[in-house]
């Protein structure tokens, strides 16, 4: 809440330096959002009397002024037409400063010396609700007999200093000047001067003029109301206005004004209805019937639903409660009996109003934040108080207060040495007495126990700990000490779910991949750029009820979107080479739509191109990085996988029998899809499946003893057969003698026939109880030609 | 006969002083050592002296030639290190050429700040837990004070599954779950990631990380929060960092602090990080609300907590110095490789 300190200080004496008074402000629990001095943006401008005036000898519309600035009178050129001799303006002086930003210098106009600057309304930033005039096509003139030679800066506001208060959520009653006396009254040491609620009544009575019902006593919990008649609508006197214009808001007229400073004021919003316009003399406070229609005083049509809480009179609404009053019952001009109402509102309910119309107004921000039931009859008595004061109109007797139930004051006992077991300090009770009492929380102790009446503003006052921390605001957190903490000596442990993401993230770091950190949520168009079935189960997916735009609509199911879009961009900005891995999760619904939490998977998800990357290196990198995670067992790739992945060039990864992750090259079509040029590889590894596979029992093999003998064979075989089965015949030829097979050569052209292919490999054999026999090498050498001719149809070379 | 010893040892050690190369140096010795050598003929002509002359000029003789081998050896010695010299000095490589590098990958900023928290919160004995990222309701919000009606909960601030599923928008979620399962002492961290429903920007995205603390036993006091963010402050910072309250509010604490450390750039002078002010706003604090352990079936008599929450990209944009969060979810490659 934005709040002019010379309003302030009407309330508290502010005797300290300006930063230093915002200091202890800060220190108490208020957020300072923002700062302005206005005097620092308005510089050497003065009140002057223009004396005599006459026509520019080459310009038929300059005029040549000589201002009386009070110490001297100069000579300034204007080009404005509604100036007249004896005409109070405001003069911007040589070396001036105006609130626009604009700097004045003496200079010459049309070869005349012009010392200065007549100002507009719109140059001082000012217009009629601050300066009635001021929005006039000329110079503002000055009409308030203002002396010559005064500063404008207090003609027109600008010697003060604005500062905007942020509230905590907890503490609504600091969405008023008021509330935030109360602080400021703290942060001093001094007692806070409020605002007079004297006025005088007029005879009659509202009960003779107006009846109240409520019929959502859920969503109302008070209604008051009271009469004002023979009211003369006029503008509000000077510092109604400045008050007003301080906080942004703008003045209308004396009675809306009214009702907007006591929204200031007080925190409790309020609504002022032109009494002939509520029809049958009746007030409902209802729901609105589903389709019902309402204009509201910024002109904006509204369809209202059961949801809507309305204020209407024996027939139609007119107005929204809490957040805008309706069109067909504001003040007008000519309004002579008003009736002001001060209700309490319930906040989630204006809030969801509020945010359903789109409409946030002052009045709906402090409904929506919490006030209490007892400012409503505060506020109204201010109100009628200014009626009074500015002689707005007669105040008719009695007020209507409907009520669903009867305030309580709440008392909260607090043991003090509790307070002090929270904090960790030792605040004397004298101590706490005092800071509670200044606080006005009204507090007593009997026995080191704290009783204390809690004022009815302060609703989020609970219990010890909100006691505890009204004592340690004033008490100052710089007494708040750092201290270890006695605790039983143990080590801190990790879940195995932080630690497998923690090992994986490190294992691929290592072998050379950039980590990523891409967003959960993808596009729903996603499914469609990574080509998947019309019923893939991977289109099942999580979806977003309010998301930022189709960008991020869905959870997604699948890592590929993220890191091929990672790899686009990289592409696209020129990097020539990129290697990506995340860590993070795919979310699988259980059902659609869901009602359970979805299953979060952890996933690993490799991405790579640019010179030197192919499928290999792909495969080799999930090769090394499997043996980093703990898994001993051989991985084995067979042809297959996703549609966005390359049908010649994919493969399905899985370790002893269970599928743990696909890798492959990107599919042209997908490529093209995400702009990606050139070749790009992937690889998705689901890593619970993965963890499961790993080796916890893993012993170091003793190194070898024995000599080894070495071997190589090369066969010719039909292109199709994989050599990966030719390695699985291999091995279970040579038996346990049989230590590394290595390939070293595929060949196709033209010293084979055509559709075979020639592979070569480099066997090593070896005991690790003994020195192997030539015999034991041959035997296990035409074990291996024999599996390989009968089941792959190999012919050795 | 000496005068002919002393004319062929001159001539001999000017003759091996002629050699440049090893080639050289073993033919000159061949030359003045060899069989047909004046040296040689000398000793088979001694049989001209008489017998008691012989052993006498046999061993002079013997002498200068064991002069020129002691000389021989020592310009061989001379020779093979200027050839091992010229050798080396042969293979000179020009060392300015730029080093050929190994692939390194490296971790994300963010990652490696949450690495660099767990570390120092593991270290003073805290489990590190996780939870799950789509949460309930209850979890995300009633549990940690903020009622169905709290005017904090706004659809504009959460991503909405349904109207029970959600997107969780603290950690918090998972220390409750902690308190339900487990019974006081409660030392716990918990790291991840988090959404809110803010448009991109330089300072938001709708997908952050954070870290959220959490401590619950008897007689815990607020002193003891002061203490365990100082000691983080000075791992995390460095040692001569310090540590200020400020109040504030947060539903799921009472009182409530936001935490500033000292800016470890100027030491508090106040420079261009911390605007000037000396201190760096790092995370929100407080004294766990009684109404949310006893929500837990925690009894708030008997034990007492703190809570804290680091956002991890404030903390990574500050360390690092990178001005706009969104660089942070690009990965460019060539932003990612300045962590390694």
């Amino acid at each position: 809440m934005k709040v002019s300190l010379n309003c302030l200080k009407q309330y508290v004496d502010i005797n300290i330096p300006t930063n230093d008074f915002l200091d202890k402000m800060v220190m108490l629990g208020l957020e300072i959002e923002e700062c302005v001095d206005l005097s620092e943006k308005m510089k050497n401008v003065v009140v002057g009397r223009v004396e005599k005036m006459e026509r520019h000898p080459d310009s038929d519309h300059l005029w040549i002024c000589q201002v009386n600035v009070g110490k001297e009178t100069i000579q300034i050129v204007t080009g404005a037409q509604n100036v007249f001799e004896g005409a109070l303006v405001p003069v911007a002086l040589h070396d001036s400063l105006l609130p626009n930003g604009t700097k004045i210098k003496r200079g010459k106009l049309r070869g005349v010396e012009s010392n200065g600057m007549l100002c507009s309304g719109e140059e001082l930033t000012v217009d009629d609700s601050v300066y009635p005039g001021a929005e006039v096509n000329g110079i503002l003139i000055l009409t308030n007999g203002e002396a010559i030679g005064t500063d404008m800066r207090s003609v027109i506001g600008f010697d003060d200093v604005i500062v905007d208060f942020k509230a905590t959520a907890n503490r609504p009653d600091c969405l008023s000047l008021n509330g935030i006396a109360r602080e400021a009254a703290v942060a001093l040491g001094q007692k806070v001067t409020y605002p007079s609620s004297e006025y005088t009544t007029a005879g009659g009575s509202i009960e003779n003029m107006l009846s109240v019902e409520v019929k959502a006593p859920d969503l109302c919990r008070r209604y008051m109301a009271r009469a004002v008649r023979n009211v003369r609508i006029a503008p509000s006197p000077e510092w109604v206005r400045k008050t007003l214009n301080a906080s942004g808001i703008r003045a209308i007229n004396n009675i809306v004004d009214i009702t907007n400073l006591v929204m200031l004021e007080f925190g409790q919003p309020m609504h002022a209805f032109d009494y002939r316009d509520i029809g049958g003399a009746h007030i409902c406070v209802r729901r609105a019937e589903e389709g019902e229609k309402l204009t509201t005083l910024d002109g904006k049509e509204h369809v209202l639903n059961a949801e809507t809480l309305v204020i209407a009179d024996s027939e139609r609404a007119i107005g929204l409660a809490g957040i805008m009053g309706g069109e067909n019952s504001e003040i007008k001009d000519d309004t002579t009996t008003v009736v002001f109402e001060s209700a309490n509102f319930k906040r989630d309910n204006i809030r969801r109003t509020a945010r359903a119309l789109g409409i946030r107004t002052e009045s709906s921000a402090r409904f929506e934040r919490g006030i209490d039931i007892q400012t409503a009859q505060m506020a109204l008595d201010r109100a009628v108080a200014l009626v009074c004061q500015l002689g707005a109109g007669e105040v008719v007797n009695d007020t209507i207060n409907v009520q669903a139930s009867p305030y309580e004051e709440r008392v909260v006992t607090v043991d003090s040495r509790r307070v002090n077991a929270l904090l960790g300090l030792d605040v004397p009770i004298r101590t706490m007495l005092s800071i509670l009492n200044g606080l006005e929380i009204k507090t007593t102790e009997q026995d080191g126990v704290l009783t204390c009446r809690i004022p009815h503003y302060r609703d989020d006052i609970e219990g010890t700990a909100d006691i505890a921390e009204e004592i340690l605001r004033v008490y100052g957190y710089d007494n708040i000490h750092p201290t270890e903490m006695k605790a039983v000596l143990k080590p801190g442990m990790k879940t195995p779910g932080v630690l497998l993401k923690e090992n994986a993230s490190a294992a691929l770091a290592s072998l050379g991949f950039n980590e990523a950190v891409t967003y959960s949520f993808i596009p729903k168009k996603a499914f469609d750029l990574l080509c998947l079935e019309e019923d893939s189960d991977l289109r099942r997916a999580v979806e977003i009820m309010n998301p930022l735009g189709e960008d991020y609509s869905v959870m997604r199911t699948t890592m590929a979107h993220n890191m091929l879009t990672v790899l686009a961009l990289n592409i696209n900005r020129k990097n020539p080479s990129g290697r990506f891995f995340a860590v993070e999760n795919v979310y699988l619904p259980k059902q659609l739509p869901p009602t359970e939490q979805p299953l979060e998977k952890p996933i690993a998800c490799l991405g790579a191109y640019g010179e030197g990357e192919d499928f290999f290196t792909m495969k080799g990198a999930i090769e090394d990085f499997a043996l980093k995670m703990g898994i001993h067992a051989q991985l084995k790739f067979e042809a297959g996988g996703r549609p966005y992945l390359h049908d010649g060039r994919r493969a399905v990864i899985s370790v002893n029998k269970m599928k743990i992750g696909l890798i492959g090259e990107v599919h042209p079509d997908v490529a093209a899809n995400y702009q990606i040029t050139g070749r790009a590889y992937l690889a998705e590894l689901d890593l619970e499946a993965a963890a499961a596979a790993a080796d916890h029992a893993f012993a170091v093999k003793p190194l070898p003893k024995y000599p080894a003998v070495k071997r190589d064979i090369a066969v010719t075989v039909d292109k199709e057969v994989p050599v990966g089965e030719l390695i699985d015949q291999i091995r279970a030829g040579g038996k346990e003698i049989l230590e590394r097979c290595e390939l070293f050569d595929v060949y196709e052209g033209a010293q084979v026939l055509i559709g075979k292919k020639s592979a070569a490999f480099a066997l090593t054999f070896r005991a690790s109880d003994r020195t192997l026999t030539d015999d034991e090498v041959a035997a296990a050498f035409d074990r291996i030609v024999r599996a390989l001719d009968r089941n792959c149809g190999a012919k050795l070379r | 006969m000496l005068e002919k010893l002393k004319a062929i040892r001159s001539a001999a050690f000017a003759r091996l002083e002629e050699a440049d190369s090893m080639q050289k140096l073993n033919d000159i010795r061949a030359e003045i050592l060899g069989k047909k050598c004046e040296l040689s003929q000398l000793l088979r002509s001694m049989g001209q002296l008489a017998p008691e002359e012989r052993p006498k000029a046999g061993a002079a003789v013997n002498a200068v030639r064991q002069e020129i081998e002691a000389r021989f050896e020592e310009m061989r010695a001379i020779i093979q290190k200027k050839e091992k010299e010229a050798a080396l000095l042969n293979e000179k490589i020009d060392v300015t050429m730029p080093g050929k590098r190994l692939p390194s990958g490296g971790l994300h900023p963010i990652n490696i700040v949450r690495n660099d928290i767990v570390d120092i919160f593991t270290r003073m004995g805290y489990d590190i837990v996780d939870g799950p990222e789509i949460e309930t309701d209850y979890y995300n919000f009633q549990a940690l004070n903020l009622p169905l009606d709290h005017p904090a909960r706004d659809m504009q601030d959460t991503f909405y599954i349904t109207k029970n599923l959600l997107l969780r928008t603290q950690t918090s979620a998972a220390q409750i779950r902690t308190m339900e399962k487990q019974k006081p002492p409660i030392k716990i961290l918990s790291p991840g990631r988090v959404f809110r429903a803010d448009e991109v920007d330089a300072t938001h995205s709708p997908v952050f990380h954070q870290c959220e603390g959490l401590v619950v036993g008897k007689g815990i006091t607020m002193c003891d929060l002061k203490g365990a963010l100082d000691l983080f402050a000075k791992g995390m910072f460095g040692p001569k960092t310090r540590t200020r309250f400020r109040p504030s509010f947060f539903p799921f604490t009472e009182p409530s602090v936001e935490v500033d450390v000292s800016c470890s750039l100027c030491d508090g002078k106040g420079c261009r990080v911390c605007k000037g002010a000396g201190w760096i706003e790092i995370l929100g604090a407080g004294m766990v609300n009684p109404k949310v352990l006893a929500g837990c079936g925690i009894d708030p008599e008997e034990y007492s907590g703190f809570a804290f929450g680091i956002g991890l990209e404030r903390v990574a944009l500050l360390r690092y110095g990178i001005s706009d969060m969104r660089l942070m979810f690009e990965n460019d490659v060539r932003f990612l490789n300045q962590f390694r």
